[in-house]
């Protein structure tokens, strides 16, 4: 068969969210694979500059649903930092907590996902049925979900009181049981592994040089982790260790996920036993003066990194966001090379996509062109005209 | 509690044990609606603003960052701190905006507080904006 | 024809029989599902419900799609497997439309629908459709040699290709599956291949080709599609319990009179519920494959595990001991 282009996306049923994968076939061998991101653009780096910072923090909560604690950490940080002001130990430790039960959430939703993307229903809903437990635990904590509103501008707006603490434990407890049974399911079942194993290699050369980050690093051998290699919150008193995995392939993804799942309930046990005493927020100026300061953290994708500027006024003057996601596309174009189309869900799903997380790009073009404003419907018009011309129709 | 790090033998089947356990134990699914479910105390519901103690101060309205509040026109006289004040305006919230962070309960000067979250959480409207207050 | 046999053709076990019956199946095999799966698992009429639901819903026939021959497959599949279903033994040994070679007629029908499923994708003019097409032809190599092998060991076994003569031989003695027990495997692993269920749904993929073949499907179509499906799910339980498990029968029991029928429906039924759980089981514990893995697999573990099937039972006739 001659080649063939494949449109995977924007509408598909393997993607939770748009993006359009244009995959050249030859027959069924993967030949090349054409990237377009950017459909969930939401203009929120633009939308933060008109807000001042305790505005802002529920802005860029929404950026994801799934690490959205790690998103308004990594801001409140770097705003903090630019204030020069410091949490209370307490309100340090609670960040951590949510942030490790964040974690714990997010690699057992991906777990279902994956499994569903094979068509393992089972694993799929046995894992969203545990999934309830995290859930519940952070309701205790936060009253919500997802989206938990637990930052400030100087600390945390929640504490957990005993009563609390007995049913968190009681969770956690349940957790550590199931996590460790899905690490050693995912090693048993066949069917899995034949799916996963030798799909999708990046070797670790490669890993490094794409910037690949998080588990998709780690998975090929790159002992890379923003909470050991730059601490931040109390990552540097709450013992853990930095999950690598030497199958290079889809599998060391999945691998080193499980492992960092069990890991993570090790740690929320840890911080909820030895959780210091005292106040839970700094009181916080209402101004940043000038600087710049760039916030990173490891959020349950990779590495999440933050650029502030502040002007001394109560907003942000610019905050450009870098996600893991965005940083784990091009390892995704590479390792896709020479498989089957079968695959492509799998390597896709095995770096764990958040499109609504990448579609952060904004090209300016500062030195020519003409400068001026776009009404709405000159807006449209523009999109039109220029989706036309590259699709190549009249 | 940590099991040794041998994985088993590579089968295909081998979620089956759990799969025995599913069949014999009750389903994970909470029959909502015809049982009701309990939610953990603050948990953040749906927002209700109280005519009795809102003195009109407006720092909900300030602080609220989806701007989903709107303060109109309303005169009342309200007790405040053992003396009675009167109010010119109250809150009226945009509830389909509204993403029950609770700032504005947090900004709320009066005790009990006149705007707050409550534990409700079933809803649904066939209107574009449902007011609340 | 008499009147009894109009009623046997038409309404039990004909085909409005096998319209609920196969609606029962779907039913009971997502319930099954769902409790493996931890879950509660649809109410009893939700398969109707969702084919009343199918049959209301707008039919679309995209550009450049042969609209009468599109409408026509989803027909010629259901007519397939209903007339295969009339040669299925339910009240006694013998389905009164049963002759002396009717179980390879009941296995070319129960084909029909993969080569149906080919030419629905082919004529879609849809690159996904296409390509499940072109899956689900190689998918047929693959399973059909192990199904005609695995239902050729009863057939050798009694030196018949009656259904009703099988089923007679299980009645006066031991049920096939104490006998040949790997071919009771093979056609099992086999049948589910034939359903295109997980771990061999390869052909409709829905994460990776949205839904194959049928993906153009809509409206009227695709509920007769799905109904095909369960009817196909009804049949090759019924052909499996017919052939391994001894059909309505019980070993040296025999039913007489309206009583008898009655007790032998039952027995069937039961029978075709242990079925429907080792496929739901199937379905249920293992995750899909990719085609050349099936190829690789199907090539060396299935068709092997047949043919072994079929030399024991030749060796067992030539010393005579069956």
């Amino acid at each position: 068969m001659p080649e063939v282009e494949i449109p995977i996306g924007p509408q598909h049923p393997a993607l939770k969210e748009p993006v359009n994968f244009k995959v050249i076939v030859d027959g069924e061998r993967i030949v090349r694979l054409d990237l377009d991101i950017s459909y969930n653009h939401r203009g929120i780096e633009k939308a933060a500059e008109t807000r001042d910072f305790h505005k802002a923090l529920y802005l860029v909560e929404r950026i994801c649903g799934i690490c959205s604690h790690a998103h308004t950490t990594t801001f409140a940080k770097g705003v903090e930092a630019l204030m020069g002001i410091e949490p209370p130990k307490r309100a340090q430790w609670l960040r951590t907590l949510v942030a490790e039960l964040e974690r714990i959430h997010s690699h057992l939703l991906w777990l279902g996902v994956a499994a569903h993307e094979i068509g393992y229903n089972t694993l799929f809903m046995y894992a969203w049925r545990d999934r309830e437990t995290v859930q519940d635990i952070l309701e205790t904590i936060s009253g919500n979900r997802v989206n938990y509103g637990m930052n400030a501008i100087g600390g945390v707006r929640r504490d957990i009181s005993d009563s609390m603490r007995i049913a968190i434990l009681g969770g956690l407890r349940v957790l550590s049981e199931r996590a460790a049974y899905y690490t050693q399911v995912i090693r048993e079942e066949e069917t899995l592994l034949v799916r996963t194993r030798g799909v999708g290699r990046l070797p670790t050369e490669r890993a490094v040089a794409l910037g690949a980050v998080g588990p998709v690093a780690r998975g090929s051998d790159v002992s890379f982790d923003v909470r050991r290699d730059d601490p931040y919150l109390a990552y540097d008193e709450v013992p853990f260790d930095v999950i690598t995995s030497t199958a290079n392939d889809v599998f060391g993804r999945v691998e080193v996920r499980a492992k960092e799942l069990v890991q993570s309930v090790q740690m929320a046990i840890h911080i909820v036993e030895n959780l210091p005493e005292g106040p839970t927020m700094a009181k916080a100026p209402r101004t940043a003066p000038v600087g710049e300061y760039v916030s990173r953290l490891e959020a349950p994708r990779g590495e999440l990194l933050y650029y502030l500027r502040t002007k001394n006024t109560d907003k942000v003057d610019r905050v450009g966001i870098r996600t893991p996601t965005l940083a784990n596309w091009p390892s995704v174009v590479e390792a896709i090379q020479g498989h089957v189309i079968a695959d492509i869900p799998v390597v896709v799903a095995a770096i764990d996509p958040c499109l609504s997380c990448t579609s952060r790009m904004t090209f300016v073009d500062t030195d020519g062109g003409p400068k001026g404003s776009l009404s709405w419907d000159d807006l449209v018009a523009y999109g039109q005209k220029y989706y036309r011309e590259k699709e190549g129709l009249p | 509690m940590k099991k040794p790090d041998a994985p088993g033998r590579e089968r295909p089947g081998a979620i089956l044990p759990e799969i025995w356990k599913s069949l014999r134990t009750k389903p994970a699914t909470e029959p909502y609606p015809a049982k009701p479910i309990d939610v953990p105390a603050g948990f953040r519901g749906r927002i209700e603003v109280s005519d009795e103690y809102c003195i009109g101060c407006s720092k909900c309205s300030i602080v609220c960052p989806t701007e989903c509040i709107e303060m109109v026109a309303d005169e009342r006289d309200v007790a405040h701190a053992g003396r009675s004040v009167k109010r010119k305006r109250k809150p009226v919230v945009h509830l389909l905006s509204c993403i029950r962070c609770g700032l504005c309960e947090e900004a709320c000067p009066t005790d009990p507080k006149a705007i707050f979250l409550t534990e409700k959480f079933s809803g649904a409207y066939d209107t574009k904006d449902v007011t609340v207050g | 024809m008499s009147a009894l046999l109009v009623l046997y053709l038409l309404v039990f076990p004909g085909v409005l029989f096998l319209l609920g019956f196969a609606f029962f199946a779907e039913w009971y095999d997502r319930k099954l599902t769902a409790r493996m799966q931890n879950r509660m698992g649809p109410p009893l009429v939700q398969p109707f419900a969702d084919f009343v639901k199918l049959l209301s819903k707008e039919d679309i026939v995209p550009d450049g799609v042969p609209a009468r021959l599109y409408a026509a497959i989803p027909l010629f599949a259901f007519a397939a497997i209903a007339t295969a279903f009339l040669y299925m033994p339910i009240l006694g040994t013998a389905s009164p439309f049963g002759f002396g070679g009717d179980l390879i007629l009941v296995l070319y029908l129960m084909t029909l629908p993969t080569i149906l499923v080919f030419l629905l994708g082919w004529t879609s003019n849809n690159l996904f459709a296409r390509l499940g097409s072109v899956r689900s032809v190689s998918q047929l190599f693959v399973y059909e040699v192990p199904f005609f092998l695995a239902a050729l060991g009863p057939a050798l076994m009694v030196e018949s290709w009656a259904v009703g003569d099988i089923v007679a031989a299980q009645g006066n003695g031991w049920w096939t599956v104490l006998i040949q027990p790997l071919g009771f495997i093979a056609l099992i692993v086999a049948l589910q291949a034939k359903l295109e269920r997980v771990p061999f749904d390869i052909p409709e993929a829905e994460t990776e080709i949205v839904a194959g073949p049928l993906t153009e499907l809509t409206g009227k179509k695709l509920a007769v599609w799905n109904l095909m499906k369960d009817m196909l799910l009804a049949t090759g339980a019924a052909l499996a319990v017919a052939l391994f498990l001894g059909g309505p029968t019980l070993p040296g029991v025999t039913f007489g009179g309206i009583e008898g029928a009655f007790i032998a429906f039952f027995v069937f039924l039961g029978k075709v519920l242990l079925v429907l759980l080792l496929l739901a089981l199937l379905k249920a514990a293992l995750g899909r494959l990719r085609i050349d893995q099936l190829m690789d697999w199907g090539w060396k573990v299935l068709t092997p595990l047949a043919l072994i099937q079929i030399g024991i039972v030749l060796v067992l006739k030539v010393v005579r001991v069956l």
